[in-house]
């Protein structure tokens, strides 16, 4: 069994001219799936590109499942999926030949192809709509359509681009949801976005860029920092609760239907339960509030100017 | 062991998620991706798996490049037990070989349609992120235009032939041994016409993501260096024949037609008598496809450096 990271870059910088839009990468990622973090511009469709081999690093190397991109970009491409930002797929063909078609192109026999695209097409929701041209698709099945053609070669890696834009609250609930089920099939999944939200729902690693420069990499859950801030939801009678550790001499606000209480140790969980069963309040919730990824990338980014 | 429904089961539905399979079958690499991509472009050539709209054009073409056969087949059958007509031919094979407006109509039809479509809907990142090179997609393209001329081309030559062979007073046997030069003759002379038209067709149409201007450019071109070539030779039947021959792209191969069924320039061709005229053909034609396939290479390219 292969022992090399998923992703390898190694002092991995990319220059056009007047601009560099990799400087200096160095990291190894493991599989899972990873959010790929940065605003517009920050240079997460050109790792894509170098990924698949579309661009050549000007200083550096990359490995892509222990492949070196450069010496051998068609053995990495026939690993990838690539799900682009941008509408790619052509309006006038159904989706079932569409996505047929990209399975053969990824190395499928044709019998095969046409096959998987059909499960392919139900997994994603697909399944009654695969026989309708693409032109007549909606936002959020066009996503879904170019998310199946990703995956119908049974990719190791899918570069998801933006998966969630221009889908609305429900369409974008669908597809974090299709993303976080492709763990549990094996697929890793290197997830470019500049919405946090979605990185933190459903990645277990973030990588976040800035300016083509690394601000930081790691776990998910490592990254989310305890605030020292304690969430209690014990419905609508939380001034009680309030009056009641102020009185013990813990500080404590109300807002918004809970009671954000200030700890110091975890000797005040203990306090904080035995106060609300003392009082005889209900007890819905009662969690540590842990740092967002938006404040994460604003310390580090930061740190890191 | 698989439960039996009930009666009180029956009307009720189910939601299965069949979840997903990974591919564990034989998977190809560039030859499987250039061969997909060359029947997905033949099939919209065709007008296969779309509307019947796109079918019309490329068989209706079909159907007129067939007539001058049918006509001549139908005359020889309806003159055969007649001494009084020795063999009437209204068109031979070498003329056959000939560029009809219907096939630089298709060129015109069928080359923009196939290419530009993947420019325009941005569909060229989706193919080149699967083990596909730059030089397969131009291969896969130009070839699948070319074998539909060539078809095109080919088909009606067999109707000819065959016919014929029906119709021969001389009995099929007689005729067949006594044309076998035409087994080979056609299809070198046909494959030739059929590489070159596909070559100019799919290098204009590389150059732009616009269908109806690529259509336009591929006709415009074929017209304009037929006309300013006929201006330049003038009368060659009385003049003889002039080196402004050469200037006319939609005529070349067919000096190179003449050379494959005569051993030399026709005299019937405003080619005739011009020293060197063979060789210069050659050449010019060898031009024009080399600098077709270098368009294509350097717009197809892709990877950067």
């Amino acid at each position: 069994m292969s022992t090399a990271p998923l992703l390898r870059l190694t002092g991995l910088t990319k220059r056009y001219p007047g601009v560099t839009a990799l400087d200096d990468l160095t990291l190894e990622l493991p599989t899972g799936r990873i959010g790929l973090v940065g605003a517009n511009g920050a240079g997460k469709s050109t790792m894509f590109r170098l990924l698949l081999g579309l661009a050549f690093p000007t200083e550096g190397t990359v490995e892509v499942c222990g492949i070196d991109v450069s010496s051998d970009p068609i053995g990495v491409r026939s690993r990838l999926g690539y799900m682009p930002e941008h509408d790619c797929l052509p309006l006038d063909q159904t989706a079932a030949d569409v996505v047929a078609t990209f399975g053969e192109l990824s190395g499928l026999p044709a019998r095969a192809a046409r096959q998987r695209a059909s499960d392919i097409l139900d997994l994603v929701g697909l399944d009654e709509a695969r026989f309708r041209p693409i032109g007549g698709f909606s936002t959020g099945m066009r996503q879904r359509t170019k998310l199946a053609q990703a995956l119908v070669g049974d990719p190791e890696l899918v570069l998801l681009d933006e998966p969630t834009a221009g889908l609305d609250p429900l369409g974008r609930e669908e597809m974090l949801t299709l993303v976080a089920r492709l763990g549990s099939f094996g697929i890793s999944v290197l997830m470019a976005t500049h919405l946090l939200d979605d990185v933190q729902q459903v990645c277990d690693h973030v990588v976040m860029i800035d300016a083509g420069r690394l601000v930081v990499s790691g776990g998910t859950t490592s990254l989310l920092e305890r605030t020292g801030l304690v969430t209690v939801d014990v419905g609508l009678r939380g001034d009680e609760l309030v009056t009641a550790l102020a009185r013990v001499g813990t500080h404590a606000a109300f807002a918004e239907g809970l009671v954000e209480v200030t700890i110091g140790g975890d000797e005040h969980m203990d306090l904080i339960r035995d106060t609300v069963a003392d009082l005889g309040l209900p007890l819905f919730r009662l969690s540590t509030r842990l740092t967002s990824l938006d404040e994460v990338f604003v310390r580090h980014s930061g740190e890191a100017s | 062991m698989s439960a039996v429904p009930s009666a009180a089961d029956a009307g009720r539905g189910a939601v299965y998620d069949r979840g997903y399979r990974p591919y564990e079958g034989p998977r190809g690499l560039r030859g499987s991706a250039t061969f997909a991509l060359y029947k997905a472009s033949m099939r919209r050539a065709l007008g296969l798996r779309r509307s019947w709209r796109q079918k019309v054009a490329p068989f209706v073409l079909l159907g007129i490049v067939t007539v001058p056969a049918i006509v001549n087949v139908g005359i020889g059958y309806i003159t055969r037990d007649q001494p009084a007509f020795d063999r009437i031919e209204i068109i031979t094979y070498r003329e056959y070989v000939g560029v009809s407006a219907a096939l630089l109509l298709f060129v015109g039809l069928v080359a923009p349609d196939v290419m530009c479509p993947d420019r325009r809907q941005r569909v060229l990142p989706l193919m080149f992120a699967r083990p596909l090179l730059g030089v397969d997609y131009v291969i896969a393209k130009v070839g699948a235009i070319a074998t539909i001329l060539l078809a095109f081309s080919f088909l009606p030559q067999m109707v000819l032939f065959l016919g014929n062979m029906m119709v021969s007073k001389d009995g099929a046997l007689d005729y067949f041994t006594g044309h076998l030069d035409v087994l080979w003759k056609v299809p070198v002379a046909v494959a030739l016409l059929a590489v070159y038209y596909a070559v100019i067709g799919c290098a204009i149409s590389s150059l732009t993501d616009r269908r109806i201007v690529a259509g336009a450019a591929v006709i415009g071109l074929f017209l304009l260096t037929s006309i300013s070539s006929g201006v330049v030779v003038g009368d060659w039947e009385i003049e003889g024949g002039s080196y402004g021959a050469l200037i006319n792209v939609l005529g070349m191969p067919l000096y190179l037609r003449d050379l494959v069924f005569l051993g030399h320039i026709s005299t019937d061709s405003p080619l005739n008598g011009v020293a060197g005229g063979g060789l210069l053909a050659v050449a010019c034609y060898s031009v024009v496809v080399l600098a077709g396939s270098v368009t294509l290479w350097w717009r197809y390219r892709w990877v950067e450096r």
